[in-house]
């Protein structure tokens, strides 16, 4: 019996790995195809057996991508658009939480219970009056549409409120003893110890803003404005751009939140199990 | 005390309300500005006959009875949506469970593996959308692989009775990982003397799924679909990107048909196609809530 075990215990071991190994391998093909096809010649996108490893190599695909489209433009404009929202909602969400979890003042579970009413409320019920909004105040085609309106979040503020409430109170009556204002408390206090809440609270805005795509291309027509989901998309819809062309852009795309993914691993879950989990 | 001292203390108390709501400003007004106001414009267009260039017309409830008993493509839409829904719905939670089960077997390399999953999660819609249309492609990777094993080539996006799947299945791709990464979590929660304890009662790895893992699961459960569900009922970028809507209209949505009245500036039209959506939504919600407080 005893000498059976082990056996079992193995072969469950190699079956449970394969399993892993294959399904694994299955969810990054299209990510190594995409990778690859931008690195091929146009002629041998389509090639049949398929070209596993470019052959030749070629980077003429990100070369027309900068040159013929202007995705550096559209790259800066992701990464303006991005770090500016993100600056908004670490400074008005922290804020705004800290009064919701840590301030009394009159009206302040009512004003914190319509806010999340609002959490249900879906994009598409206030995009088309936001629009005419955009509009009036001669705002479409500019960066005040992209960044304005996204500047915080209900869920931001709420997700803020719940990790700032753990910070124990006697901390901050110190700070007030000590002379420093409310903002002092919120600047020197509260937001030091509140770190990693602020980063899952960075990650998750970042992620949101950079693969935005249905009210940036709602509020820009014009090229010069187009973050990198609007231009890829725009590309994709052009007949006369070629497929390495489309993955370069592809590439392009989705290579910094991948980047940015690898390096903040931990906190990424923590931030999307953060909502699911909290009772 | 004196009254001095009173008014002063009651000073600084009116300077910290003032402050708190300083401090709380910013999201007030931009939920107001942004969120309150254009939902009311909306539901008030919604009850018009509005195209932005002329005044509104008043028409009661035309536009919903209009979307129910006239507009085929609506109701085209709002079947394929709910396909749409039940096909990622009925998929993409199962194979989260499976693969955070396997992942939650002391599994070496556990980051790596997870990152797999979890890597499209990060992806934009957009980005997921041009891969899956060049692996849809008609001489793409799938149907050069189908067709070295002796298949024919599948119409992924151009045949109408496929096309919505094809969406699908990418759309599941892309999302799985982020429900492994709950239910991995979820799992790892339960208490280890929970199994040991079924073990020594003789209970089987089955009888310890169905008695032990799916209750603890159970909150968990609910808020990956409910969510799921409002998410899913909202797709549009992945219909935007690769079909736009077609073939024969096979995979146009909610969002989508509501995005081309916009365009076609029937404004009330399209206010009333998102209160129907934010209906669905809040039965769904109002279900979540339900299952929560259980």
């Amino acid at each position: 019996m005893k000498t059976q075990k082990p056996f079992r215990f193995y072969l469950g071991r190699f079956v449970l790995y394969a399993v892993l190994v294959v399904s694994s391998i299955t969810m990054i093909i299209p990510f190594y195809w995409a990778v690859s096809t931008s690195l091929k010649m146009e002629q041998f996108v389509f090639s049949n057996p398929p070209q596993w490893f470019p052959n030749p190599p070629t980077l003429q695909a990100y070369l027309s991508v900068f040159t013929r489209i202007n995705f550096g433009k559209y790259f800066l404009n992701s990464v303006f658009v991005a770090v500016i929202t993100t600056l908004g909602h670490v400074f008005f969400d922290t804020l705004a939480a800290y009064a919701f979890a840590k301030l009394t003042f009159p009206g302040r579970d009512k004003i914190f219970f319509v806010l999340l009413l609002g959490l249900m409320v879906p994009f598409q019920v206030n995009l088309i009056p936001l629009y005419r909004i955009m509009a009036t105040l001669g705002w479409t085609n500019t960066y005040l549409a992209l960044i304005v309106p996204n500047l915080t979040s209900i869920f931001g503020i709420f997700m803020m409120r719940q990790f700032l409430k753990s910070i124990p109170n006697d901390l901050l009556d110190a700070g007030r003893i000590d002379g420093c204002s409310e903002f002092g408390v919120f600047w020197r206090i509260v937001a030091p110890l509140a770190l990693p809440g602020i980063a899952t609270l960075i990650i998750l805005t970042f992620m949101g803003t950079w693969n935005d795509f249905l009210w940036p291309r709602l509020v820009t027509s014009s090229e010069a404005l187009f973050t990198l989901p609007v231009g890829l998309a725009q590309l994709q819809a052009k007949n006369t751009s070629n497929v390495a062309q489309i993955m370069a852009g592809t590439v392009l795309t989705a290579l910094p939140m991948i980047i940015v993914f690898l390096f903040m691993q931990r906190q990424f879950i923590e931030g999307m199990t953060a909502g699911a989990l909290k009772e | 005390m004196t009254a001095g001292s009173v008014s002063k203390r009651s000073m600084q108390k009116i300077q910290n309300y003032l402050m708190a709501y300083a401090f709380i400003a910013v999201p007030v007004l931009s939920f107001v500005v942004f969120l309150l106001i254009p939902m009311v414009v909306s539901f008030w267009w919604s009850l018009n006959d509005y195209n932005g260039l002329q005044p509104a017309k008043f028409v009661g409830l035309q536009n919903y009875i209009e979307l129910f008993t006239k507009d085929k493509n609506f109701i085209n839409a709002l079947r394929n949506t709910t396909s749409f829904v039940l096909l990622g719905m009925g998929i993409g939670p199962t194979l989260g469970l499976l693969t955070a089960i396997l992942l939650n077997q002391k599994v070496r390399f556990l980051s790596i593996f997870r990152t797999a999953y979890y890597l499209p999660v990060m992806t934009s819609l957009v980005v997921v959308s041009t891969i899956w249309v060049m692996l849809y492609n008609q001489n793409g990777l799938f149907n050069t692989l189908l067709g070295s094993l002796g298949f024919e080539a599948v119409g992924w996006l151009s045949d109408p009775k496929i096309a919505l799947v094809s969406v699908a299945i990418a759309s599941i791709w892309q999302g799985f990982g982020f429900e492994t990464v709950i239910f991995l979590a979820a799992l790892q929660s339960i208490p280890r003397e929970q199994y040991e304890a079924a073990m020594i009662d003789g209970a089987s790895g089955v009888q310890q799924f169905f008695y032990i893992t799916l209750p603890a699961l159970r909150p968990v459960l609910a808020f990956v679909y409910i969510y799921g569900i409002i998410g899913s009922y909202q797709i549009f970028d992945q219909v935007f990107v690769m079909t736009s809507g077609g073939p024969m209209q096979s995979t146009s949505t909610i969002v989508y048909f509501l995005f081309g009245k916009f365009q076609d500036l029937r404004l009330g039209y399209a206010s009333a196609i998102a209160y129907v959506l934010f209906a669905i939504l809040v039965i769904f919600s109002f279900i979540a809530f339900k299952m929560e407080k259980e």
